[in-house]
């Protein structure tokens, strides 16, 4: 792949290794586009960063991925089937395969850590007690918190509830693990673990991992494969180093951090000085 | 004027619209239950969350429901030298209107509000959208429980707050003002007939089904912020009560 628009455009060379892949996808909310022709390729295996500035659409892409939201028009091909033609059980069976970790973790706050992770184990099994135990315990070592068990999800630092809400996600030995900004808000020691987490887990259980954020230089870390989204497309995609040496203005405004570039500083206003002495408002 | 006619036609078509998908989600519960009932642990739960806790305040207000009908219903009575039939006026009061009336009320301000923010901060914190990612359906597992728990729970609760609100009555008419026991129990014993315990349950089973239904319904479909929630919440109150006293006249009229 390259750092190019146009070859980001062509998410069929990553040939059949794909467990996912966005074609040509269109969305849109209230008549406002938010994908305007958007090509992703996930390929299997793989840690997929997918980045870009706050309000692309990055966890619009997730929604799309797990069929919460349909494409306006393109395909949202996951594990071969067609996100937007599945009935409602045969989009549940897909989602089966997949384990999300949401930006807030999304714990059931009235079940305790333990109960939390067995909860898809309930639901969708019917091991017996001792197994279940044994499953979630292995999950909560796998994270580092067999011995939160028995807390609440109110009594987790923002970092512990990301880890409890990853070993629920794994719960169910998912095909395709999902991150949905999982860095946000994390102090730089949780951040590391997380980090590890995500590469160790994807390695470990031989999955594929999809990561929305906006902290470049962590993932790039840990990421095989980036994408930067601006303007409802892909604007570059590929290694670290591809993104570093992108030409492209948005991407080196992206990865540099500066304040102001073609994603503007001052969201769109009236003219400063005409605002300032006429008195308006808006 | 043309304002207020396109104003008027808007809420109209709101309402309309209101009903209809309030309607869909009450026969899309109806339609899972049997599998809900399956998994009566989840619905045991929740009546005791709904049921069980509002129990205190069901049987305070009801002993002092009783104690107050008890004082008024002796004042008038002994007007006419007929306060021996305080036990059958209190009975039929509480058995046809006030049991059921004011269980629900108390139900929709005690357990409605806790129904609809629990399951509105659930969807304001995603723990609904993480439960459909795990495949597992949020109307099955959590909405559909706690409407049958609610739905239980009324009936319940009505015939508790009925049984503690004649206790008062007796404590004040028989205890503090001097009624003759056997007169007030005897009377109430020729006067109350089977038909008046149904109407009391009947209307306590249909209000149940009506406060639960509103306060799922409201936390299902809140917005996802704190103020979002907080509307839901105010307004599982104020339609369950009107909807209560609206069904109670049509209920009472349907019953008479």
């Amino acid at each position: 792949m390259s750092a190019t628009h146009s070859a980001a455009a062509e998410p069929s060379g990553a040939g059949d290794d794909s467990v996912a892949r966005l074609v040509d996808v269109h969305y849109a909310v209230d008549g406002k586009p938010i994908f305007r022709g958007l090509d992703i390729a996930i390929r299997r295996g793989e840690v997929t960063a997918i980045m870009g500035p706050s309000g692309t659409g990055k966890t619009t892409l997730l929604r799309l991925v797990t069929g919460q939201v349909f494409a306006d028009a393109g395909q949202v091909i996951v594990d071969g089937r067609d996100v937007g033609s599945l009935d409602r059980r045969a989009l549940y069976a897909l989602r089966r395969r997949m384990g999300m970790l949401f930006q807030n973790g999304a714990l059931l706050t009235d079940l305790d850590v333990f109960e939390n992770v067995a909860f898809p184990l309930r639901e969708h099994t019917r091991l017996p007690e001792h197994l279940i135990r044994n499953v979630v315990l292995m999950k909560l070592h796998a994270v580092g918190l067999r011995g939160a068990a028995e807390l609440y999800p109110q009594q987790l630092s923002g970092g512990m509830g990301r880890r409890v809400a990853l070993a629920r996600a794994i719960a169910m030995d998912p095909d395709i693990l999902i991150y949905d900004e999982p860095f946000a808000g994390l102090d730089p020691i949780s951040m590391g673990v997380v980090l590890r987490l995500i590469r160790q887990l994807n390695d470990a259980l031989s999955i594929s991992s999809i990561v929305v954020t906006h902290d470049v230089r962590e993932i790039s870390q840990i990421a095989d494969t980036s994408y930067i989204l601006s303007d409802g497309q892909v604007v570059a995609s590929g290694k670290r180093k591809e993104l570093e040496s992108s030409s492209s203005e948005i991407v080196r405004q992206f990865i540099g951090g500066h304040a102001d570039g073609p994603v503007p500083f001052h969201y769109p206003a009236p003219d400063y000085h005409e605002q300032l002495l006429g008195g308006a408002v808006s | 004027m043309t304002g207020l006619g396109a104003e008027l036609l808007a809420s109209a078509q709101s309402f309309v619209r209101t009903v209809g998908a309030t309607t869909r989600f009450l026969l899309h519960l109806l339609a899972l239950t049997p599998a809900g009932l399956l998994r009566f642990r989840l619905v045991v739960e929740q009546v005791y969350n709904a049921g069980a806790l509002s129990l205190v305040i069901i049987m305070t207000s009801g002993l002092f429901v009783g104690m107050v009908l008890g004082l008024q219903g002796y004042d008038l009575l002994q007007r006419f030298g007929s306060e021996d039939s305080l036990g059958t006026g209190a009975a039929l009061a509480l058995l046809r209107e006030l049991g059921p009336v004011v269980t629900a009320l108390l139900f929709a301000g005690r357990a409605g509000t806790s129904l609809a923010s629990e399951i509105g901060l659930m969807r304001a914190t995603d723990q609904l959208s993480a439960m459909e990612i795990m495949a597992v359906d949020p109307m099955r597992r959590v909405v559909l429980p706690r409407f049958l728990g609610g739905a239980i729970s009324v009936p319940l609760l009505t015939a508790v707050f009925i049984a503690v609100g004649l206790f008062g009555v007796q404590l004040v008419g028989v205890q503090f003002l001097g009624v003759d026991q056997g007169s007030f129990w005897s009377q109430m014993r020729g006067a109350v007939e089977l038909g008046d315990v149904t109407e009391g349950l009947i209307k306590g089973a249909v209000f149940g089904v009506a406060c639960s239904l509103v306060a799922v319904y409201e936390g299902y479909n809140a917005e996802p912020t704190a103020e979002g929630v907080g509307r839901a919440t105010t307004r599982t109150v104020v339609i369950s009560a009107v909807l209560t006293l609206i069904l109670d006249y049509i209920l009472t009229a349907i019953m008479l």
